[in-house]
């Protein structure tokens, strides 16, 4: 009797896998990117597949793609959400593979390596021909990183910015007025030095670039990457304002943060009374009672000028989809201004449609977002070269001594640059 | 009547060899396919300078490996992974022979503590990191607030250089420690009752038995064991990459090698250079797996 | 007597204070799932208990995530792998630990040399063959790398060796052939050992993280452990929600451990207790 249970269970494993297998395989085939109905494409359903790595966008995204499946019956979309790192590790097997997603978001930091291997659908014909998606409606900067030797490889979805967060009945109880256009660095300053008390700091100034130090840098008149593509980490004015920023750690009125590493924590919680975070974040600030309370958020402060990072995702086709014209009509109706409408006022993410980014605006009640449009007239493009990964890794590396207190700010950014500069020069 | 014998006895041996064949087939035929020729592919990638997406690659001879030896990240990685192996394998081990051990006896609750112990090891590695960061977080964890109830001072666990390695030792040795402990218990109730019985009559004390009878008669387990989670722990990556990402200060101390691997044939896109660093590792892994392999003849004893 | 008893006791304490240890982070995370995002960040008073627990965390975390069709893949995924490797590891154990013959050696060293390599190398070569067979986003997709196991074959491998050769010999004497011997005697003497190695297959199976992230992106595809590494990757500074997350890609695996723990190391013992 025994000896005849394992052959059984073994049995019994196996025919319950078989049958899963089957159950599962029939419905994952109607989600599958299409290699199941690669004939036939006229008269039967053809389903897209959309990748992107925002989950507190795909609810809400979701909405505005039944809209789109009801407009165009016959057309299905299949949202695929995978976080940013295992996004581009994904998005890479699939490329090498020749297997991506049908659409797919693109960053500023890899479009060249994508673009220029051929991976993504020149739309620049499609582009001039639609009349329902005009590029010289986007602001200029945004349609340009997606520009590869005058070809358009994706159409500009959204923009963010960053935002100078404040926690108000912090600056009620010490007495401050609250931030705004007209700050400086020294009104930042010494808001901070008020505000740090024991337990609690002034401010976050986080070891992270785009909602940290590039900010920073670009007020000052600085740069990170010049326009012939090397390195602007030597630049005095960018050292000048690193220094500034570090400086905000070393005289204790910011912790020693790095990353990501429980910023929002800390803001939420009252450990920090300023901190900076991308209009990207907002619809996890809105959800967060703590932060819905006690907080709002104001434009950057100026020094020399005033500057807010900027960037802007696109939405790219693979340039082997099997349903390039469904593909495209996906694409075109998100970059039209009907789509860009829409996407505003579902409060997805800001559009980039001139005029869309006012319909954003009635999107959140409880901050000020405006503050995240004005920014856009002096926003300035997030950096980036060929190889942008590589060297924003290497600079973090090289800065890090610097946040820590073992090397003079100076040095650390000379460094930077020398290691970036190395690498940019790797780049063809 | 020779002839007989001699073309039976090599029926019989042909017959063995189809037999040994049949059975192995199906495991040698899925590890060539998808393993042996992965790793031959890797080699091939090592010596060159990778384009994008597997394309137009150029041939570069030996210079990814001049580059590796060359690169100080590099040996902080081989450092860094020795020492998580030094620190998780013989403290796991020791632990688990102990446990096993305790539990080995007559003890009542056994099976519960023993359901505890387990526990770590059936958690997915996702929950298990978010957990311990959570746990570890410097403002709001528990164990920062436990130290301050007794008057300690806050630790810095993640991002503190000197202390961020132990930290990660730690989850490792948590996890595992369940896993060991039920193969070492295993090896334990395979000694024979009467091997104990005997040595009582003979009056030795529990070390002695321990000494003895128990350690020497429980090493082939314990073989298994050392080899798996040494190889286990050189491989080390899950906890590291959801811990510790570029900007901590303690990425320096802590990136493993397999970590590293990751960066440059993923974020980097560098597959050439993430290939020639996986065979670095592989060849670190190599050398103390046949090391262990001849030394087992040493201390090892099959029943 | 007096002697024992403490003893007894001071054993109890260490195996109480580690099965505290081993615990307290799943307490935390329970806890913790259902304290509202203020109560995890208070500090004065810091918040071991909720007020009042908080479900709604769950019910949050199950609208955006279809737990069943995770639940109903990741199973079916650990069934195949588990079927498969225990039979095709349990033939090539047999092979190496019992009968001669020639490249033995060879390919016993390919099985040792495979376990030695970092599984994450195998992660592009391996998705590129799922693609060409255009089974992305599939069951088999999730079990294809586990098909055969390297590890397996070694652990089965070692509990052949400790059996003694007599039995086989008599059952070779009684006409039986070499595939009879191994159903008959051999297997069921292992039945320790297979159902160990059922449970290490199905656990690093569940715990399998990298590649069903990468090659099963469809949500509908994913697993436990790759809809929660998403989960987590996705910026959130909810904390009760991600620990709500992971309780519910927790318990499961967790009840089946304790419902068959028993049989599991129990079962393992009496294969040793047969000599």
């Amino acid at each position: 009797m025994r000896r005849k249970a394992l052959p059984l269970l073994l049995m019994l494993t196996l025919l319950l896998a078989l049958t899963a297998c089957g159950g599962s395989g029939k419905s994952e085939g109607q989600s599958n990117s299409g290699d199941t109905d690669q004939q036939g494409s006229k008269g039967k359903e053809v389903t897209l597949t959309y990748a992107m790595w925002d989950s507190t966008q795909a609810k809400s995204l979701r909405t505005l793609l039944d809209e789109f499946e009801d407009k165009n019956p016959g057309i299905k979309v299949n949202v695929e959400v995978t976080g940013w790192s295992d996004y581009w590790t994904m998005l890479e097997a699939g490329a090498t593979g020749g297997s991506l997603p049908d659409v797919f978001w693109m960053h500023s930091n890899e479009i060249y390596r994508y673009a220029s291997n051929g991976m993504l659908l020149d739309l620049t014909d499609k582009i001039s021909s639609s009349n329902q998606v005009d590029v010289s409606k986007y602001p200029d900067g945004l349609v340009k990183i997606y520009n590869y030797e005058g070809k358009q490889y994706a159409v500009p979805k959204d923009f963010d910015t960053i935002g100078l967060w404040y926690n108000k009945t912090m600056f009620d109880a010490a007495g401050l007025s609250y931030p705004d256009e007209t700050w400086t660095w020294d009104d930042l300053y010494n808001a901070a030095k008020t505000l740090t008390k024991d337990g609690t700091y002034g401010i976050l100034a986080p070891l992270h670039n785009q909602e940290g130090y590039y900010n920073f840098v670009y007020q000052n008149g600085g740069t990170i990457i010049t326009d012939d593509k090397k390195s602007g980490y030597d630049d005095p004015k960018t050292i000048e304002a690193l220094e500034f920023y570090i400086k905000l750690i070393h005289e204790g009125l910011s912790p020693e943060v790095y990353g990501d590493g429980g910023r929002a924590e800390m803001v939420q919680n009252g450990v920090a009374a300023m901190g900076f975070f991308g209009s990207w974040n907002l619809s996890g600030f809105t959800d967060n009672e703590a932060m819905a309370e006690n907080f709002d958020v104001a434009v950057l402060p100026k020094q020399e000028r005033q500057a807010s990072i900027y960037n802007g995702l696109g939405n790219a086709v693979a340039f082997n989809t099997k349903h390039p014209e469904e593909a495209w009509k996906l694409v075109e109706y998100l970059g039209s201004k009907e789509g860009q409408d829409r996407q505003a006022e579902l409060g997805i993410a800001i559009s980039a449609y001139e005029g869309s980014a006012d319909l954003w605006l009635s999107s959140n009640k409880t901050y000020n977002i405006k503050a995240f449009v004005d920014m856009v007239q002096y926003g300035v493009i997030r950096p980036y070269s060929n190889s942008t990964a590589v060297w924003e890794d290497k600079a973090y590396e090289a800065l890090k001594p610097a946040f820590m207190g073992e090397t003079t700010v100076e040095e650390a950014a000379k460094n930077a640059a020398k290691i970036m500069n190395e690498s940019l020069a790797e780049e063809k | 009547m020779e002839r007989v014998l001699q073309s039976k006895a090599s029926r019989r041996i042909r017959n063995e060899w189809y037999w040994a064949w049949f059975f192995i087939a199906p495991t040698i035929i899925g590890l060539v396919v998808l393993n042996i020729i992965p790793i031959f592919q890797t080699v091939y990638m090592s010596f060159f300078k990778s384009g994008d997406f597997g394309k137009s690659n150029v041939f570069i001879g030996f210079d990814n490996y001049i580059k590796m030896f060359s690169d100080a990240q590099v040996w902080h990685a081989v450092a860094n992974t020795l020492l998580y192996t030094l620190l998780v394998v013989p403290v796991s081990i020791a632990l688990a022979m102990l446990l096993a051990v305790l539990l080995n006896g007559k003890i009542r609750g056994k099976s519960l503590y023993r359901t505890i112990y387990f526990i770590p090891m059936v958690a997915a590695p996702a929950a298990v990191t978010m957990v311990w960061k959570w746990l570890y977080n410097t403002q709001f964890g528990l164990i920062n607030y436990g130290l301050g109830q007794l008057g300690l001072p806050a630790v810095n666990w993640v991002n503190n250089p000197n202390v961020a390695m132990i930290s990660i030792a730690i989850i490792g040795i948590w996890s595992v420690i369940g896993y060991n402990m039920v193969l070492l218990l295993a090896g334990l109730q395979e000694i024979p009752r009467d091997y104990y019985e005997a040595s009582e009559i003979d009056g030795a004390g529990k070390w002695r038995q321990f000494f003895v009878i128990t350690l020497p008669l429980v090493t082939p387990t314990l073989f298994f064991v050392l080899v798996t989670s040494m190889i286990q722990s050189m491989q080390v990556f899950d906890v590291i990459y959801m811990m510790i990402d570029v900007t901590n200060p303690a990425y320096e101390n802590t990136v493993s090698l397999v970590y590293l691997f990751y960066n440059n044939s993923f974020k980097y896109s560098n597959k050439g250079y993430g290939s020639a660093i996986v065979m670095l590792l592989l060849v670190i892994i190599m050398i103390i797996t046949v090391f262990q392999m001849k030394a087992q003849k040493k201390w090892v004893n099959y029943m | 007597m007096t002697h024992n008893k403490i003893a007894t006791g001071v054993k109890h304490l260490f195996l109480i204070v580690g099965a505290a240890i081993m615990i307290m982070p799943f307490v935390w995370m329970l806890l913790t799932s259902v304290k509202t995002v203020g109560e995890s960040t208070s500090l004065n008073p810091f918040i071991f208990f909720p007020t009042v627990w908080k479900w709604e965390n769950y019910v949050e975390v199950i609208q955006q995530n279809n737990f069943l069709r995770l639940y109903i893949n990741t199973f079916a995924m650990m069934a195949i792998r588990v079927a498969c490797s225990l039979l095709f590891s349990a033939m090539a154990a047999y092979a190496f630990a019992r009968l001669n013959f020639p490249g033995k050696n060879f390919f016993f060293g390919l099985v040792l040399f495979q376990m030695m390599v970092p599984t994450q190398i195998f992660i592009i070569p391996q998705y590129l063959m799922v693609d060409a067979l255009g089974m992305r986003n599939t069951l088999f997709a999730l079990v294809f790398p586990g098909l055969v196991s390297a590890f397996g074959t070694f652990l089965l491998r070692q509990f052949f060796m400790g059996l003694p050769k007599e039995l086989e010999e008599a059952a070779r004497l009684d006409g039986c052939n070499i595939g009879q011997t191994f159903l008959k005697v051999m297997l069921p003497l292992t039945r320790s050992g297979l159902m160990a190695l059922g449970i290490f297959t199905a656990l690093f199976a569940f715990k399998d993280m990298m590649w069903p992230m990468i090659v099963n992106t469809s949500s509908n595809a994913a697993t436990l452990s790759s809809a929660l590494a998403k989960i987590q990757s996705a910026y959130s500074i909810d904390y009760p929600e991600l620990m709500a997350a992971s309780v519910l890609a927790v318990w499961p695996m967790l009840a089946i451990y304790i419902m068959f723990q028993k049989q599991f190391v129990e079962g393992i013992a009496t294969s040793g207790g047969k000599l």
